[in-house]
């Protein structure tokens, strides 16, 4: 056929064609197979194999006795898993939680974003009739199920919020922080313990590796369970704290505002740690409703403030033994030194008050009896820059370190920060007179006072106040045991003497201010105060350590608005040593007695 | 004597490779169902490809005078099928393409390539057609027009994609001057490049114009023809942009599918993975994750030759291209050396069928040419386009067995 000759050539444009194609597509396959094999082996791997995150429980909290405080019960969250939910259910589901639904959409559109075959936690902490309700209509909501996550138990009457804290859903903000841990919807430590020891008590995710399908079905374990990452359980912490002597402290400052702290002055530990008015951590467990929030936020009493560590009072006269110490210790009197109490003091145009007139008085006197006349000289006759440089060695004007991260570190006045809030040359000797019995500028927490109180306790030597003692990891069985700074300074025999003994007879001694602070047996050393509070009624303060010789507690009391120290922070302290010495109160009249006295007093108010 | 006309007439470079792509594609499609829940497209697939075998051995046999008698009645009846799927075909992943019998389907539009190829065939052999005159392009034209037409209503782009395919293939087979191949390829091909961006049309442009001064055929129809290029061009991009949203990121997403990954572009991104991941020698039979778990939607049908790929790798993959390589160089082979004009356009229709599905297919799966469903020859699941591959291998088996013949 002649026809096919012009055809030859279109043979190998054909011919030609097909080879090239098959060139192309083999330089094609050598690239994806040979060349990049690697990478799409990978990639098909983390395509079918889907980790599926398991929460781990939360360590628990014990006392220093082994008593448990913090605890985990379960609880129930619901969760949509974005494509396997039926959109025309959206409002049913929202009635059945009891949400509006446009929240519930943005919920699950915000997992969509993230991945929609990952379920999104959409209601936390649901009770049980919402529980039933969706197990009853499980078959009518496709893509929507129930994870059971652990909340916060507290089983004893301890119930410590600002020290133990609570958790909350970690932020957007946190998340891009804390990075890799932590998912959306994950819990993280907000305040106290849980925030200060987030990275021991949260434990570490697990990850169950399942196979899945292209539309996110399950499919199986992976290699059956072998390649998963197990959780590890959050770390126990133990406590310094004696839950019977918080949970006393707790119940003796009800209906209070005011601090309670007590620590082992042998190694720092905190016994007692009371804020009040306080708030219910339950209603921290998972999630907080707004309203509760709100509640809180708006209270006049502010149940959140944590009180023991945040405030900046002044101290008034439990203060008084700076000043004595420096003026001892620099010699600037002794026991001799006497200065003759009318009752006032006239510096200058003013007259300055005390409450007796207590005569002839000495140091010891002075401190066991809180006359301030003897102060008001004293100041003048030690100086502030002294007054100052003990207050510094006794732990003021700075944070004490303790552990839940959260303390005001107050303000120790010197010659230069007078300077600076009232210009140089600009205030007088005056102001120094109130500084010398705790008034006026000077800020303290009840947290550094204990601190104080156990650095008196322990002549010079102290620890920064610690709740936490030990962690223990429940993989390993091996503990870590805290060990918190230490710090010393030195003071003369002889200054220590006096100074203790004007607080042992404060609270022993006929004529001294505290003494409803006595124990039996326990030669309790202490000091009041009632520190004016240009806002109201005074402010009663105690700080005292027992026993004298060998003390194994140091403490403070503080009161808003309650009036004297030794009537109302003095008993408060003696119950909490009482308690904690003996295990147990060796006496019940007192404490009811104390009780309402300070109810009554609220009261009139 | 049997016997040596078996040997003689029975084309086994043909057969052979037929038989290893039908038997990977049995297994292909059991490895892609067996886990999905699919087992009964495996055991369809079985009766299918021994219906088939039956159907291409009985085609080999038919008297070759009969065939090319029957090349237009059966056109004609073809199109009147078409014609009445479209009024009561059933419709099946959004196509009216199907008649229903039984519980089988039956897609009119895979048979009617073969009647299609048979016609052009018959009407291009005859000898007083001759393609440098227009009228018989036109006629040619609209032998293919018509069921591209009915076709493209069902809607189904990709087989109306396979017949443009048939069409430029047989005509320049048949002798169409390079001027009208041009003028066919030019303005598809700037069309084409205009969504690949300004210096993809431009390389289209002055390829086409430096085309046609070399050919220096009639000036005015040279310029003409340029024009109508640069205008389709043009067109293609004012018509992109006039499409709604969706539509253009469907066409874009060809270009970059990792923009979209769990919309559009998923099924590429899937497929590059599975063959990928495949390697050098796979992951096994019924052991490659990516088909056990079902990451493409029906993967039996136009994704067949990921299955393959990803549990035999590259020596699976490779087999699979070069058998069909070499079904189509045959095919070129026997178009060349039959002493029938007809049998040789029949061969090369064939060859032009196959080789575009072969062609959409396969790019569509590595990630180089659109997604468009169109399965793959001899593997994907699907009776209509099985049974419609075996007519055409029979159809080639028959032509080499009469290849003396005029």
């Amino acid at each position: 056929m002649s026809e096919f000759n012009d055809i030859f050539p279109r043979k190998f444009v054909i011919f030609g064609a097909i080879g090239f194609v098959f060139i192309l597509f083999l330089l094609r396959l050598i690239q994806l197979q040979v060349l990049y094999g690697d990478v799409y082996g990978k990639k098909s791997e983390e395509n079918s194999i889907r980790q599926i995150a398991r929460d781990p429980i939360r360590g628990m909290v014990f006392d220093r006795t082994g008593i448990l405080l913090v605890d985990n019960r379960p609880s129930y969250t619901v969760a949509v898993t974005p494509s396997e939910f039926k959109w025309s259910n959206i409002s049913y589901l929202a009635s059945i939680l009891s949400i509006d639904t446009i929240t519930l959409r943005e919920k699950i559109e915000k997992g969509i974003r993230y991945n929609r075959f990952a379920p999104v936690k959409v209601k936390r902490d649901i009770d049980f009739p919402t529980l039933s309700a969706l197990e009853e209509n499980k078959e009518k909501l496709p893509g929507v199920d129930y994870q059971v996550e652990s909340k916060r138990f507290y089983p004893t009457g301890a119930k410590a919020p600002h020290l133990f804290g609570y958790t909350k859903e970690i932020s957007d903000q946190q998340l891009m922080e804390v990075g890799n841990d932590y998912r959306p919807g994950d819990n993280i430590g907000a305040t106290g313990l849980e925030a200060a020891y987030e990275r021991y008590l949260r434990g570490q995710k697990g990850f169950e590796l399942i196979t899945v399908n292209a539309f996110g079905q399950l499919l199986g374990r992976y290699n059956d369970g072998m390649n998963d990452i197990p959780v590890r359980e959050g770390n126990d912490l133990f406590l310094a704290i004696d839950a019977k002597t918080q949970a006393l402290a707790e119940s003796l400052m009800a209906d209070k505002r005011g601090a309670v702290v007590a620590i082992d002055p042998s190694n720092g530990g905190v016994i007692a740690f009371v804020s009040k008015p306080d708030y219910d951590l339950t209603k921290f467990g998972s999630v907080t409703p707004v309203d509760v929030w709100k509640a809180f936020n708006t209270d006049e009493s502010k149940p959140l403030f944590n009180r023991a560590s945040l405030t900046r009072y002044p101290p008034g006269s439990t203060f008084k033994m700076v000043l004595a110490a420096a003026a001892l210790e620099e010699e600037v009197i002794d026991l001799n030194w006497r200065v003759n109490c009318r009752g006032s003091y006239t510096f200058g145009s003013r007259v300055f008050h005390d409450l007796h007139v207590h005569g002839s008085t000495n140091v010891v006197e002075a401190i066991q009896k809180s006359c301030n006349v003897f102060f008001y000289q004293l100041m003048l006759k030690t100086g502030f820059e002294k007054w100052t440089r003990y207050g510094q060695e006794f732990g003021f004007g700075s944070s004490t370190g303790i552990d839940i991260l959260e303390e005001n570190p107050g303000l120790l006045p010197s010659n230069e920060v007078f300077d600076k809030m009232y210009g140089k040359g600009r205030w007088t000797q005056g102001y120094l007179l109130s500084l010398s019995i705790g008034q006026g500028e000077l800020g303290v927490s009840p947290i550094q006072m204990a601190n104080y109180a156990a650095s008196i306790a322990n002549m010079g030597f102290y620890h920064s106040p610690h709740a936490v003692q030990k962690i223990l990891d429940k993989q390993t069985k091996q503990s870590q045991e805290i060990l918190p700074q230490t710090r010393s300074f030195t003071l003369s025999a002889n200054t220590w003497k006096l100074i203790r003994e004007g607080m042992y007879k404060c609270v022993n001694e006929e004529g001294g201010t505290g003494q409803s602070a006595k124990v039996q047996n326990a030669s309790v050393c202490g000091k009041t105060g009632t520190a004016q509070n240009p806002h109201g009624k005074d402010h009663a303060w105690f700080v005292g350590f027992a026993p004298k010789d060998n003390p194994k507690i140091a403490i403070c009391v503080l009161v808003e608005n309650a009036g004297y120290g030794g009537a109302f922070a003095a008993p408060i302290a003696g119950l909490c040593i009482e308690q904690y010495l003996y295990g147990e109160l060796i006496r019940e009249k007192p404490l009811r007695s104390i009780s309402n006295l300070i109810l009554m007093n609220q009261e009139d108010q | 004597m049997v016997d040596l006309w078996y040997k003689e007439n029975t084309d086994f470079k043909t057969i052979m490779p037929v038989i290893l792509l039908l038997l990977l594609g049995i297994m292909s499609v059991y490895s892609a169902t067996y886990d999905a829940g699919a087992s009964v497209y495996f055991n369809r697939q079985l009766i299918w490809a021994a219906v088939g075998f039956a159907l291409m051995i009985t085609i080999m046999f038919i008297p070759f005078r009969t065939l090319q008698m029957l090349s237009f009645p059966l056109y004609g009846l073809s199109v009147i099928f078409l014609i009445v799927v479209l009024v009561m075909g059933k419709i099946v992943a959004g196509s009216k393409s199907w008649f229903g019998i039984g519980g089988y389907g039956l897609q009119p539009s895979e048979m009617v390539k073969v009647t299609t190829i048979l016609a052009l065939a018959a009407f291009l052999s005859e000898r007083q057609v001759n393609l440098a005159r227009w009228k018989n392009v036109a006629i040619a034209f609209g032998f293919v027009l018509l069921p591209v037409i009915l076709i493209v209503l069902q809607p189904d782009v990709g087989t109306a994609l396979v017949y443009l395919g048939m069409l430029v293939v047989i005509i320049y087979w048949a002798g169409a001057t390079n001027f009208l191949m041009i003028l066919l390829i030019a303005p598809v091909a700037a069309a084409v490049a205009t969504l690949f961006g300004t210096t993809a049309f431009l390389i289209v442009i002055a390829t086409t114009f430096i085309l046609l001064f070399i050919l220096r055929q009639n000036w005015l129809f040279s310029a003409m023809v340029f024009s109508f290029t640069v205008l389709m061009g043009v067109s293609v991009q004012y018509i992109f942009g006039k499409l709604a949203p969706h539509q253009q990121k469907r066409i874009l997403t060809f270009l970059n599918p990792d923009a979209d990954p769990l919309g559009a572009g998923y099924n590429v991104i899937q497929s590059k993975i599975a063959i990928g991941s495949g390697g050098f020698f796979g992951k096994g039979f019924l052991q490659g994750s990516q088909t056990q778990l079902n990451f493409l939607p029906a993967q039996w049908t136009d994704f067949i030759y990921c299955v393959p790929s990803e549990e035999f790798g590259f020596i699976g993959a490779f087999a699979i291209l070069l058998f069909l390589t070499l079904i189509l160089f045959r095919g070129v082979q026997i178009a060349s050396m039959v002493k029938s004009k007809y049998a040789s356009l029949v061969a090369i229709g064939i060859v032009a069928a196959l080789g575009t599905h072969t062609v959409i297919n396969i790019g569509m799966s590595m990630g180089v040419m659109p997604v468009v469903g169109v399965p793959l020859p001899f593997m994907s699941y699907g009776g209509s386009n099985l049974l419609t591959n075996m007519i055409m291998a029979g159809l080639l088996l028959n032509m080499y067995a009469n290849r003396k013949e005029y």
